[in-house]
């Protein structure tokens, strides 16, 4: 057996052997490699940039936990921007698995140990404040800071349950809850998922249906993203935004150029750009976990592309393409 | 009977349903409306019929012993199990689904541990191994066996090294000729798929709103 051939016939396990270290060194010893963002996502973000307390957004967790490590960081990196400007949020769940995914996004927002946190408001917590009859974001925040109330250090802010944010998870049948919405939000979901009737909320109250609605961010790993294009832009005009995985990336640039979604996360490396964004305009003070995952992507790349050149070298170097097959174990 | 009611319902609610969305008036947003309430009602039977398929399909399996019988349990206990501590158990013995967020899930119950720790890295690690095998395949397969395999080889180059950081520190151009792939030749290829697809998707559903195309009724059309 020539030395080709025995290159060919490499055992799979020295393969997955080097896909694991390169997956895992760069993790210890981080490159910090400069992400340059590309036009489909500084369209989501400039999006946002313009959009203010007076609109809202729907954020959708449309994916399960097998593409939470690509599409987790870009629904993360939304809804930091979106409660950095106050931008009141709908989260919904395309699948029930995703209603998991949303609460793990929030919770990873929330977290008192990280470097750009919000405080977490309750419902219950600022009932007092709604029983003055405020409810405008300003005077909600005046109000509860007057109540004796202060922020940490690392805390970036805080969001008021059902003012900022209101989560209300994973309904079956999403495409006709879609649907659904573009008449009432409240007709499909009369609460969010701690039991919170909607029509008290102030968020809903100024935006009771998706007409009112000025941007739906989907994050997905699967097709349910089109049902925003198909459902809520096709038939009320609503501005939806995708945050897909990267596979999926290359199926969706049509609706980009047809002017269906205003623009694309694809993938880690999407993730990453809004990161990169939310970090030179000081919405966090570290970059997030899609920046850090782009090391590791960018070796794995460089691995793969290095043992498919290698592979060929040796296919042709050792005259197999002339001959039928290989001997030895494939 | 059993064949002309449901193609009734079919042609009856495709047509009508087809004609609402062209028309912007109270009583045909009314009739939408009452549509999407009752839709998920509807489905919900099919909820019922599935767990009752589902169940009686595992059961037989391990009443008969048949071939990965045991396996059979992995699907029975927590189709039932996992429900019951959701919905029926008290939240004091374990009970519950997650309802807040901001600190209070931290005291979970079974729903929210056996998604937290068996569904989510199950589910994670599933996808991640996908990494291990792509790799393996793309050394042993990728071959510039033709010119058209050639040309597919040095695009997937191209735009890996396009959609990471070190791409552009090899090569400036890595990352615009790789968006430029992704833009235009990826861009026209995906369309006229896409559009074939749409036709087809569009031609079976009004054969089977017309009721040419019954094979959904079971018997092969006949």
């Amino acid at each position: 057996m020539s030395i080709w051939e025995k290159m060919l016939n490499l055992d799979r396990r020295w393969i997955f052997l080097l896909i694991g270290i390169a997956c895992v060194v760069p993790f210890f010893t981080p490159l910090g490699l400069p992400i340059l963002p590309s036009q489909e996502v500084v369209s989501i973000y400039d999006y946002m940039e313009n959009l203010t307390t007076d609109n809202a957004i729907f954020v959708g967790f449309d994916f399960d936990p097998g593409t939470a490590a690509e599409n987790m960081p870009m629904g993360v990196a939304v809804l930091r921007h979106a409660f950095a400007r106050h931008i009141p949020v709908f989260i919904t769940a395309y699948g029930p698995l995703g209603q998991g995914m949303a609460a793990m996004a929030l919770d990873e927002i929330t977290d008192e140990e990280s470097d750009d946190y919000y405080v977490y408001v309750n419902w219950e917590d600022w009932a007092s404040i709604r029983e003055q009859g405020i409810t405008d974001r300003a005077g909600i925040e005046e109000a509860w800071i007057a109540a004796g109330n202060t922020l940490s250090e690392n805390a970036h802010g805080w969001v008021f349950e059902g003012r900022d944010v209101a989560f209300l998870g994973y309904l079956p049948y999403f495409h006709l809850v879609i649907l659904g919405m573009s008449s009432s939000i409240a007709s499909q979901y009369p609460t969010d998922i701690g039991g919170t009737p909607l029509e008290e909320m102030p968020m809903y109250q100024e935006h009771k249906s998706l007409r009112d609605i000025d941007l739906a961010v989907t994050t997905a790993g699967s097709s349910a993203c089109v049902a925003w294009i198909t459902y809520g832009r096709e038939k009320i005009g609503l501005p939806v935004a995708f945050g897909v995985t990267a596979v999926m990336a290359t199926d969706y640039y049509i609706y980009i150029q047809s002017g269906q979604i205003i623009g694309q996360m694809g993938g880690l490396r999407g993730a990453a750009e809004y990161e990169t964004l939310l970090l030179r305009d000081g919405y966090t003070k570290s970059p997030g976990k899609a920046f850090v995952g782009m090391d590791v992507q960018s070796i794995a790349h460089l691995l793969i592309i290095f043992l498919v050149v290698l592979g060929n070298i040796a296919f042709f170097a050792g005259g197999f393409n002339k001959k039928t097959k290989l001997k030895g174990r494939r | 009977m059993k064949r002309s009611v449901p193609l009734a319902i079919v042609m009856v609610g495709g047509i009508l349903f087809m004609i609402q969305y062209f028309i912007p008036h109270q009583h045909s947003q009314t009739l939408f409306d009452y549509y999407t309430e009752w839709a998920p009602i509807v489905g919900a039977f099919a909820l019922v019929l599935g767990v009752g398929s589902l169940t009686r399909l595992h059961s037989h399996k391990i009443k008969r012993k048949a071939k990965n019988w045991q396996y059979s349990y992995a699907v029975l206990i927590p189709l039932f199990g996992i429900p019951f501590f959701a919905l029926i158990m008290p939240q004091s013995l374990g009970g519950g689904m997650m309802e807040s967020m901001g600190g209070d899930r931290l005291t979970q119950g079974v729903f929210d541990f056996a998604y937290m720790n068996i569904q989510v890295p199950i589910q994670a690690t599933m996808f991640s191994l996908l990494a291990f095998y792509i790799a393996s395949a793309a050394f042993r397969a990728f071959r510039a066996k033709s010119a058209l395999a050639t040309v597919l080889l040095f695009a997937a180059i191209v735009v890996m090294l396009g959609q990471v950081p070190i791409g552009e520190l090899i090569g400036k151009w890595f990352p615009k000729v790789g968006l430029w792939i992704l833009r235009y030749p990826n861009l026209g290829a995906k369309r006229a798929i896409g559009l074939g697809v749409g036709f087809g998707v569009l031609a079976t559903q009004l054969k089977i709103i017309f009721g040419v195309e019954r094979n959904w009724l079971g018997g092969a059309g006949e």
